[in-house]
């Protein structure tokens, strides 16, 4: 039902009527919906072949342990059916000119190579491809094909060929029944004009891989939340079953390690994430919830439990008390693997009681902190701010403004300010859409 | 009967704003209580008509619950507190129709009180299963 | 409306990825759906909410000439929207469709118990179609959204509100019960995490809202009355000082009634000593020029903290929750006292420095030697009184050590709770309240603003303790969903409300006093008068329909054999091979 743009003639929009959001995650979605519903026309612009960033690729959220994808994918939907709202996906910003009522906005529209308009998001392509590679939407656990999509709910629905990995072999082209692929399709340049923009470009993760001593990418049952995300999602790559990778087996001991690239000068990550403990405990909640019969042990090693927001205190007391989660308090020294079991081995302090622990776990993931994206610099860049030292986006008066950027007419929401949950992120991409609407409703002036 | 053991049958008429919401939490914080109340969502517990719970024993319910807000909390203002008033007319019908006072019972659970809504079920569940199924219906030998 | 026909049913379990399928038999289920009375088509599906679950739903409405829908999955709460919308796209009316509650009512609650989750899950599924065989399509109503908006309280959150809806080009009108804007604001002397001045942050936003002509401030003032629905709500305002009222008709609300902080009363020894005090209190000092010692006029020289002062308390309802903003304030403060004081402590439970710029305080005030000991969870500080010294105790759990120290000044940070007025406010804008006490949320995650009284918004501290930047965000967040309801001009309402039929009316005036909402007059022009409904003020919970006694009110989607045949399903089953005729 995923019909996206029957060709759009983006640059006789009006710009006073119009507004540009960068990034498609649930912050950029809620700024773009809150905009279009008051009339003004959208243009949504994502770097990925889908809308719904980071959140469509978590399993839960706390504290409800609302399932992500029940909650997001009818936002999915009503985005990509909002008449005033016209999604750009595969697209990237090359460029900002103009000023607050009118600006000039540069879109690389990446070639799909399926036309957006012919194809139906059947799959029958699929099938036919002959290349294999890693999905990275499921943090390469997974494969998918080179023509794909990369979750069920894609959207918009539409398949998309990556062009490093395809052999132009054609036989997806045979294979489709609606003529919808375009092996010739070349990028595209667009300009858009824009009273305001609204930057919700979210975040990445920080590389685990830094702390050597945690073993992350030397040991096969250490991994990073994110994996660990996907691997306990029904739709991911073991269909949710929570296994280790070392050999498929169903950990009978996890261990959750805290703070991994947060709140540490030396890797120049001196903020706190905000997210990660509340993640942490979840994670930790869903193994015993997935299976509490073979889970037994699982520990959390923290520096402070941040359970700061509506409902998380209650949380973090329901995971120790009714889900029997343990909770450390001690930095993780040096992790090893013991060579036949593969079970991994922490060293740790507790620093509660002063014990020096040695323990076992079956599996072993690494809760990272949050960096802003690559290309944030390039994108504030382009709009003429400079990013903060710890990288997000600059807040002159966070007690008044907070979603105002030093430049009228551009807002920010989400992640691309600093670190966030998901109910900050709605509120923010509200936020941002007020103040957007405002430059727009008084054609620039502010 | 065999041996197994009695399972009854609960209608629960629930108001959809707090004990809805309740049963919902009480979902959401995976807290496990028997399977043995029915919920059957009305906007208001105020919706309730007397006739509709002994409608529902003579079709063999071995209990009925009422579900709604707190007294004063009430999203409709003052819908629950007509619930109190037909609740106790009713518990005095019990006794008239052959019936335990225990089979009929009203819960007031807001919206943020899974851990209560649990708890009312798995107490009505256990209670009516030491009274057996109901006397008013076929092969009930219950009080 | 249109005429239907002989039901025909469509039924749809939906998987839910592992939440409902994990535990019950989906498959089964589904297959049980078809032998229902009525029941044309049954199917089961991964996500009945997704795009090709969606899209499921109105082929087989057309493939099968469907004329009414039941999905099993999730609570309605969440998702009876969307799928009423969805048979809305497939030509049917949106109230011929029924939601089962396959996941928060029965797999996620009886999860150990997977055979009987799926005999539930069949008798829900079974009631649910029941039920579905007799609704009725009801005519969708609009209404025009009255391009005024009320905001109540006039902290940083109602007033950054009222700037950006009256920059916006709508009419907005602060109500205020105090007589200064700026709420808690007032009473403090900076901000973190830019340690700009809080009366700059309120001048600001002042300054902004009296440029706008259309803002209305109305402080000493709070709302008396308020009756209505979405798009025409009617408010009576009092002003307290001179006790005349003003009507005001707007189309939205924000709640923003904000926090107090609480009153530590009964802890560490508050109120005994006046060098015990709040961090309340002490930011009023620093405000009105320099923090001193109550006792003695001088400045304090051994300074001591303690947080969580009922916050996190397992087990006390109401201090269940986190507050926030405190360990930052609190780290902040500690910071500041240590450069005119010797020796600053601060007593901690977790270190909650979590927003931008917070981990930095936190870190300055370590760099300037503020001394941190952390308390266990379970074992608070004691403090004692010896004369007019204040003796603390307690357990380093990091050391484990005991210690002892004997501050000069010792302040409390205490948590944020709701005010005392917020009972009031539940009543008066029908809102409903979470385990803290604060305001819920149509959804806590991707709906944190909107409440489930269509065109009431809450924002800031009122929906869950937070600091100013959290609320300020809220504030333009919920300006947004109220200027958006005020730019689509109409907006649809619920079409469930109750009908006399003026036949069987007997005139016994029950329904009159039955109603909480004063909906049902009588029509005098008849002899004997009957009773008559104003749809616009009948907020269908269906008390009249109970209470009339000549079952002359129809509760409209709620009806007696609507309720009755669901009780009658799970009772007393009739399963027909084939389904379709009974």
């Amino acid at each position: 039902m995923t019909i996206a743009d029957e060709k759009v003639d983006f640059g006789s929009m009006r710009p006073a009527e119009t507004a540009v959001v960068v990034g498609g995650g649930v912050a950029g979605m809620q700024a773009a919906l809150d905009i279009a519903d008051q009339g003004y026309q959208v243009v949504l612009v994502e770097k990925t072949p889908s809308i719904g960033g980071v959140m469509a690729m978590l399993d839960k959220t706390f504290p409800t342990l609302d399932c992500s994808a029940c909650i997001l994918t009818p936002r999915l939907s009503q985005v990509s059916r909002h008449p005033n709202i016209k999604l750009l996906t595969y697209s990237e910003i090359k460029g900002i000119s103009g000023e607050a009522g009118n600006f000039r906005v540069q879109v690389l529209k990446k070639a799909r190579r399926v036309l957006e308009d012919k194809c139906s998001g059947c799959g029958d392509c699929v099938p036919h491809c002959p290349v294999q590679v890693r999905n990275e939407f499921d943090q390469n656990l997974g494969y998918r094909k080179a023509i794909y999509i990369g979750f069920p709910q894609n959207t918009p629905l539409v398949y998309t060929i990556d062009k490093d990995n395809c052999i132009k072999c054609e036989l997806c082209v045979k294979s489709c029944q609606r003529d919808a692929i375009d092996l010739s399709m070349e990028d595209e340049q667009l300009e858009i004009p824009a009273g305001a923009i609204v930057i919700a470009t979210g975040y990445e993760l920080f590389d685990v891989s830094q702390y050597h001593r945690l073993g992350y990418g030397r040991f096969k049952n250490v991994i990073n939340a994110l994996e660990y995300e996907r691997i306990i999602n029904a739709a991911g790559p073991t269909g949710g079953k929570l296994m280790r990778l070392s050999d498929g087996k169903i950990p009978k001991s996890i261990g959750f390690i805290q703070c991994v690239g947060a709140r540490d000068v030396q890797k120049g990550v001196p903020y706190c994430s905000r997210v990660c403990c509340m993640y942490g405990i979840k994670n930790a909640v869903m193994s015993k919830e997935l299976q509490h019969d073979i889970v037994k042990n699982v520990t959390v090693y923290y520096a402070d439990i941040r359970a700061y927001g509506k409902g998380f205190e209650e949380f973090y007391t329901m995971a120790k008390e009714r889900f029997g989660i343990k909770f450390i308090r001690g930095r993780v020294g040096e992790v090893s693997e013991d060579s036949k079991t593969k079970n991994v081995k922490i060293w740790a302090e507790n620093t509660e009681t002063g014990e020096f622990l040695k323990q076992e776990h079956e599996l072993l993931v690494l809760c990272p902190g949050i960096l802003p994206p690559k290309g944030l610099k390039e994108l504030a860049d382009y709009v003429g701010l400079e990013v903060s030292v710890d990288g997000f986006i600059p807040i002159q008066y966070p007690a008044s403004n907070p979603v105002d950027t030093a430049v009228p007419g551009v807002y920010v929401a989400g992640c691309a300010e600093s670190a966030k949950d998901i109910p900050d992120s709605v509120a923010a991409g509200s936020a941002a859409a007020m103040r957007a609407s405002i430059t727009l409703a008084q054609g620039g002036e502010q | 009967m065999t041996r197994k053991r009695f399972e009854p049958k609960i209608v629960a008429f629930t108001c959809n704003w707090c004990s809805y919401g309740g049963a919902d939490l009480a979902g959401i914080s995976r807290i496990q209580h028997p399977p043995n109340a029915k919920v059957i969502r009305l906007m208001c517990s105020g919706r309730v008509d007397p006739v509709m719970v002994i409608e529902a024993f003579k079709g063999g319910a071995d209990g009925v619950m009422v579900t709604g807000c707190h007294p004063g909390d009430c999203h409709y203002a003052t819908g629950n507190y007509r619930t109190q008033v037909r609740f106790d007319a009713l518990q005095m019908a019990m006794k008239t129709m052959g019936l335990h006072p225990d089979r009929l019972k009203l819960l007031w659970a807001s919206a943020s009180e899974g851990q209560q809504w649990a708890e009312g079920i798995t107490e009505m569940t256990e209670s009516i299963r030491l009274l057996g199924p109901s006397p008013l219906k076929a092969g009930g030998a219950g009080k | 409306m249109e005429q239907v026909d002989e039901p025909r049913i469509g039924v749809f379990v939906c998987h839910c990825g592992h939440n409902i399928a994990g535990t019950i038999d989906v498959e089964q289920v589904a297959r049980n759906a078809q032998y229902y009375p009525h029941v044309e088509y049954a199917t089961d599906f991964m996500f009945m909410c997704s795009d090709s679950g969606q899209q499921l739903i109105k082929d087989m409405i057309h493939v099968n000439n469907l004329n009414r829908v039941v999905v099993a999955s999730c609570s309605p709460r969440m998702h009876e929207p969307t799928f009423r919308r969805v048979v809305e796209e497939a030509g049917l009316n949106r109230y011929l469709f029924e939601q089962v509650n396959l996941r928060e009512h029965c797999s996620w609650c009886h999860a150990l118990e997977p055979e009987k989750a799926t005999a539930k899950a069949n008798d829900l599924v079974r009631m649910a179609a029941a039920r579905a065989a007799l609704l009725e399509p009801l005519e969708v109503k609009t209404v025009e959204v009255t391009p005024h908006t009320l905001v109540v309280g006039g902290g940083v959150t109602g007033l950054r509100a009222v700037v950006d809806i009256g920059s916006r080009g709508f009419k907005v009108t602060l109500v205020e019960k105090e007589s200064e804007l700026g709420g808690h604001l007032r009473y403090l002397s900076t901000m973190y995490p830019n340690n700009e001045k809080a009366e700059d942050v309120i001048d600001r936003m002042l300054i902004a809202a009296r440029a706008i002509e259309d803002v209305e401030l109305l402080t000493d003032s709070v709302v008396v009355d308020f009756d209505g629905h979405i798009g025409d709500f009617e408010v009576e305002i009092k002003n307290l000082k001179t006790s005349k009222t003003v009507k005001r008709t707007v189309g939205t609300v924000i709640v923003a009634t904000g926090f107090e902080p609480f009153e530590p009363e009964g802890y560490y020894e508050y109120g005994n000593n006046p060098n015990i005090i709040t961090l309340a209190d002490y930011e009023k000092m620093k405000k009105n020029g320099s923090v001193l010692r109550i006792s003695d006029g001088k400045p304090p020289k051994q300074v001591m903290f303690v947080g969580c002062v009922g916050s996190r308390e397992e087990g006390n309802k109401g201090h269940e929750h986190c507050s926030r903003y405190c360990c930052t304030a609190m780290t902040k403060a500690a910071s500041e006292i240590k450069d005119i004081s010797d020796e600053v402590m601060v007593l901690y439970d977790d270190i909650r420095t979590f927003g931008r710029g917070h981990e930095e305080i936190h870190r300055e005030a370590r760099q300037k030697h503020v001394m941190f000991s952390k308390f266990a969870h379970t074992k608070k500080p004691k403090v004692c009184l010896k004369g007019d010294d204040i003796v603390v105790k307690w357990k380093d759990v990091l050391s484990e050590t005991y210690c002892e120290f004997q501050p000069d000044l010792l302040i409390l940070t205490t948590a944020m709770v709701p005010p005392p007025t917020t009972d009031e406010v539940s009543k008066m804008f029908s809102l409903t309240r979470s385990g803290d006490g604060f305001f819920n949320e149509e959804h806590i995650k991707l709906a944190p603003l909107t409440t489930h009284t269509a065109g009431i918004m809450i924002a800031g501290a009122a929906q869950a303790a937070k600091d100013a930047t959290d609320s300020a965000t809220q504030a333009s967040g919920a300006a947004a969903k109220a200027t958006s309801l005020m730019a689509q001009k109409n907006v649809e309402i619920e079409s469930t409300v109750s009908w006399v039929d003026e036949t069987l009316c007997s005139s016994c005036h029950t329904c009159v006093t039955a109603c909480p909402f004063g909906a049902i007059g009588m029509l005098t022009t008849n002899d004997p008068p009957i009773a008559f409904v104003t749809e616009a003020k009948c907020k269908g919970c269906g008390t009249c329909a109970a209470a009339c006694p000549s079952n002359a009110i129809t509760m409209r989607h709620s009806t007696d054999e609507q309720i009755m045949t669901m009780v009658e399903a799970y009772l007393t089953p009739q399963t027909l091979k084939g389904g379709g005729e009974q």
